[in-house]
């Protein structure tokens, strides 16, 4: 290896470990987690040993066969000589010792039961209740409910408990609290309603908008290129505001405009139309209005691409449409239209695949409602890994919609080189002026 | 068709280009509008087809008022200095393009289009594109797109800068050609005298927004109007000595000629002579002085001579002469031929 090479790679390095610690390192976290159950109650790292009642039904389902099932129903206090000197440690062996006499050997279901034992003892009786749930904690032989911080600790805890060899591989299986890998996200996304509902959300958002910002971005493209420099460009960078302004507040203004109390409701009242959320009040409101507030902010995009474009070509050629007897409309239909081909296919793609992936502002502004009718794919999973509002958080299922995303967006892309031969149209050269 | 521009002023912002000009040019004639760059040329000729406003004053197309009319309306066709043709239309789409917008038929459209390229030449090139086709080819397919819409004015701006010496010999007789053919009135914007004579029937040679002489190539080679004009016209060009007039031409130096016929003005005045005007093989006048450069030109040689009051003229001598650098010489001036301007530099 050479100074020179080394130099490079030194140079490098920066943006390489950029590259590979924003870009490469989220998309394989992504497929990784995608094939994992993870979510907040599995936590991202590794988990325990516990087997709680609630667990209990799904256990045999689990392959843990009843047998089992019932001894971990049925073992739950017990008065035996290891509690028993558990408990003389604590409270003394004059209670041990009358406990012993009064009960025994005796075993009790549940806490309360072994409770009432406790307050039983005569002679130097448990009165707070404070105390005798502590005492009682000290006669529990259930796992139930008890977390083991390693599998051999869990191993030794049920064969203790008497559960059949058979049974233990199932049982540790199904009392990991931890996550593990799986693919039941796939099938999960293959069967919810909810899935197919939200990847046709996202076409209709994907379509409707794309539409909206390329012809838009070429409407005000032409109209401005037609207009003198001064205004044109006081007209685009007015167009242009929606871009830089911070999104939240953009989205605001959105809001506001639309609230049941805010300027259009007000502006409709003298007509004598009900004041209603105008952003909300259907899905068809909502479409509108997502369809809206994301064309405005891409048009402005479209606009100075085939602004610039507009410009790149030759004044001359306009000259001779005008006097080969072209007006306004076929100058734009047959002159300035067919050369722009490239940016307009440029837009096209590049704000399909951004389009795909952008949420943020049907986020601040529906949050995929009325219902889940504006719910658009990238908004799922960014609800169901982020922001869910039953509070656990699926991981593992948010990263199966994102993985779903990056290859339809993959797919895509290749599509689009392949069909637009893009190599072709980048190189061909200009006319020789 | 007649061309008549009256009083045409032509503003930028505040910046009057051009003030009242006013230019005839006849049916079926060719007119060369020739200047140096920024004289106002192609602002005329962007103002006759309408894709510059008129600031000012009126344009007749023979009776017709087309002074308000949007080129789109105007019976013109242009052909621009870059060729302006349709990178992305084919040969035949842009030689189509205005009937297409006439919403003429498609069989219709191709016959005309066939029949115009056959006349510039072109038949066997309709299914290319632009950037596939020489300079010269691109000028043609130019030439029939202005033609096709049978205009009644064609006008052509610098039409020639962009092909190289011998295409443009080839595309100036050819342009003629199609102009006597057609019978069209024609408008050609050259800074090129040698363009201009060659191809017009008149020149009108313009300076800072306005005409300075307009009349037919010979005459205005003969008898320019102005200082200006003689020294735009003849390749070499003419020299000019600045000499007295007292009854004579005193030029400095002992050297003086006779006043040429006609001729009464007293005081200082410029004596224009064009090389071939003076040498030995001349009879008159003659002016002495020292040969101070050769240029061998084959046929002929261009010699700098001189004068005691350091004074230049230049000379035009057929091949086979035995002058020498430093020779001193006294050589005849063709005073029936040299131009007299005033102090303003108007033609005497």
């Amino acid at each position: 290896m050479t100074r020179q090479t080394l130099l490079g790679l030194g140079f490098l390095s920066p943006a390489l470990l950029a590259v590979v610690m924003f870009f490469l390192l989220p998309v394989v976290l992504t497929v990784v987690f995608a094939f994992t159950n993870m979510s907040t109650s599995t936590g991202i790292l590794g988990g325990a040993y516990q087997i709680s009642e609630s667990d209990l039904r799904r256990l045999p389902a689990a392959g843990v066969s009843d047998e089992a099932v019932t001894l971990l129903e049925g073992a739950g206090y017990a008065v035996q000589p290891e509690t028993l000197a558990l408990f003389a440690a604590e409270f003394g062996e004059d209670r041990a010792s009358e406990l012993e006499k009064l009960h025994g050997g005796a075993t009790f279901d549940d806490r309360r039961a072994m409770e009432r034992a406790l307050k039983e003892l005569r002679r130097n009786p448990l009165r707070k209740v404070r105390d005798r749930k502590t005492a009682a904690e000290l006669f529990r032989v259930s796992i139930l409910g008890q977390r083991f911080a390693t599998e051999a600790e869990f191993q030794t805890a049920i064969a203790d408990l008497g559960v059949p060899d058979p049974d233990r591989a199932a049982l540790t299986t199904a009392a990991y609290t931890g996550w593990t890998f799986t693919t039941q996200n796939f099938e999960l996304l293959w069967k919810l309603p909810a899935t197919w509902r939200y990847a046709l959300n996202t076409v209709l958002y994907v379509v409707l908008t794309l539409g909206f910002n390329v012809s838009f971005g070429l409407f005000l493209a032409l109209s401005t290129f037609y207009l003198p420099t001064r205004t044109a460009q006081t007209f685009r960078a007015i167009w242009f505001l929606p871009r830089i302004l911070p999104p939240v507040l953009y989205v605001l203004m959105w809001q506001w405009l639309t609230w049941d109390q805010g300027f259009i409701s007000a502006m409709m009242r003298p007509f004598g139309i009900e004041p209603i959320n105008w952003m909300r009040h259907t899905a068809t409101h909502a479409w509108i209005f997502i369809v809206l507030i994301n064309g405005c902010v891409g048009a402005s995009l479209g606009m100075i691409l085939f602004s610039s474009s507009l410009r790149a070509i030759p004044e001359t050629q306009l000259f001779a449409a005008q006097v080969d007897g072209a007006n306004r409309w076929q100058q734009a239909r047959y002159v300035l239209l067919p050369q722009m081909r490239w940016p307009i296919l440029f837009i096209t793609s590049y704000q399909t695949l951004s389009l795909l992936t952008s949420f943020e502002y049907i986020l601040l502004a529906t949050d995929g409602g009325p219902g889940r009718q504006t719910e658009v794919w990238a908004l799922a999973a960014y609800h169901t890994a982020l922001s869910n509002y039953g509070g656990n958080l699926e991981y593992g299922l948010g990263a199966a919609y994102a993985l779903g995303l990056v290859i339809i967006g993959i797919l895509l892309s290749a599509l689009y080189l392949r069909f637009f031969n893009f190599r072709e149209l980048v190189a061909k050269p200009r006319i020789e002026q | 068709m007649r061309i008549e521009l009256q009083n045409f002023t032509k503003r930028f912002g505040d910046t009057t280009v051009i003030e009242d000009m006013s230019l005839s040019v006849a049916s079926g004639e060719m007119v060369a509008l020739l200047g140096p760059s920024g004289c106002g040329k192609s602002t005329t000729l962007f103002a006759i087809s309408g894709i510059h406003r008129i600031d000012g004053g009126t344009l007749h197309f023979g009776d017709r008022d087309v002074t308000a009319l949007p080129p789109q309306d105007r019976p013109v066709g242009v052909v621009f200095q870059n060729y302006a043709l349709y990178p992305h239309m084919s040969v035949a789409e842009n030689i189509g393009f205005p009937l297409k917008v006439q919403k003429l038929s498609s069989s219709e459209i191709k016959r005309r289009v066939s029949e115009m390229a056959d006349l510039v030449q072109i038949g066997n090139l309709l299914s290319r594109k632009p950037q596939q086709l020489s300079g010269g080819q691109q000028q043609r397919v130019a030439l029939a797109r202005a033609l096709v819409r049978k205009p009644d004015v064609l006008l052509l701006d610098e039409p020639l800068a962009n092909l190289d010496a011998k295409l443009r010999l080839e595309m100036r007789s050819e342009i003629r050609r199609l102009q006597r053919e057609t019978g069209i009135t024609a408008i050609l914007v050259t800074h090129d005298q040698i363009e201009a004579m060659s191809m017009c029937d008149r020149i009108a040679l313009m300076k800072d927004g306005n005409i300075e002489q307009i009349s037919t190539p010979s005459e205005m080679y003969e008898r320019p109007a102005s200082r200006y004009v003689a020294g735009f016209l003849g390749n070499p060009p003419i020299s000019f000595l600045q000499a007295e007039a007292n009854g004579q031409l005193a030029l400095g130096g002992g050297n003086a000629l006779a006043l040429p016929n006609g001729i009464t003005a007293t005081g200082p005045v410029t004596l224009g002579v064009r090389p071939e005007h003076f040498g030995p093989q001349h009879r008159g006048s003659s002016v002495a002085g020292r040969v101070s450069f050769i240029e061998p030109q084959g046929r002929e040689d261009l010699i700098d001579v001189i004068l005691p009051d350091d004074q230049r003229l230049r000379a035009i001598v057929p091949a086979g002469h035995d002058i020498t650098l430093g020779q001193e010489i006294s050589w005849q001036v063709d005073l029936d031929r040299v131009h007299l301007f005033d102090a303003e530099g108007a033609r005497l």
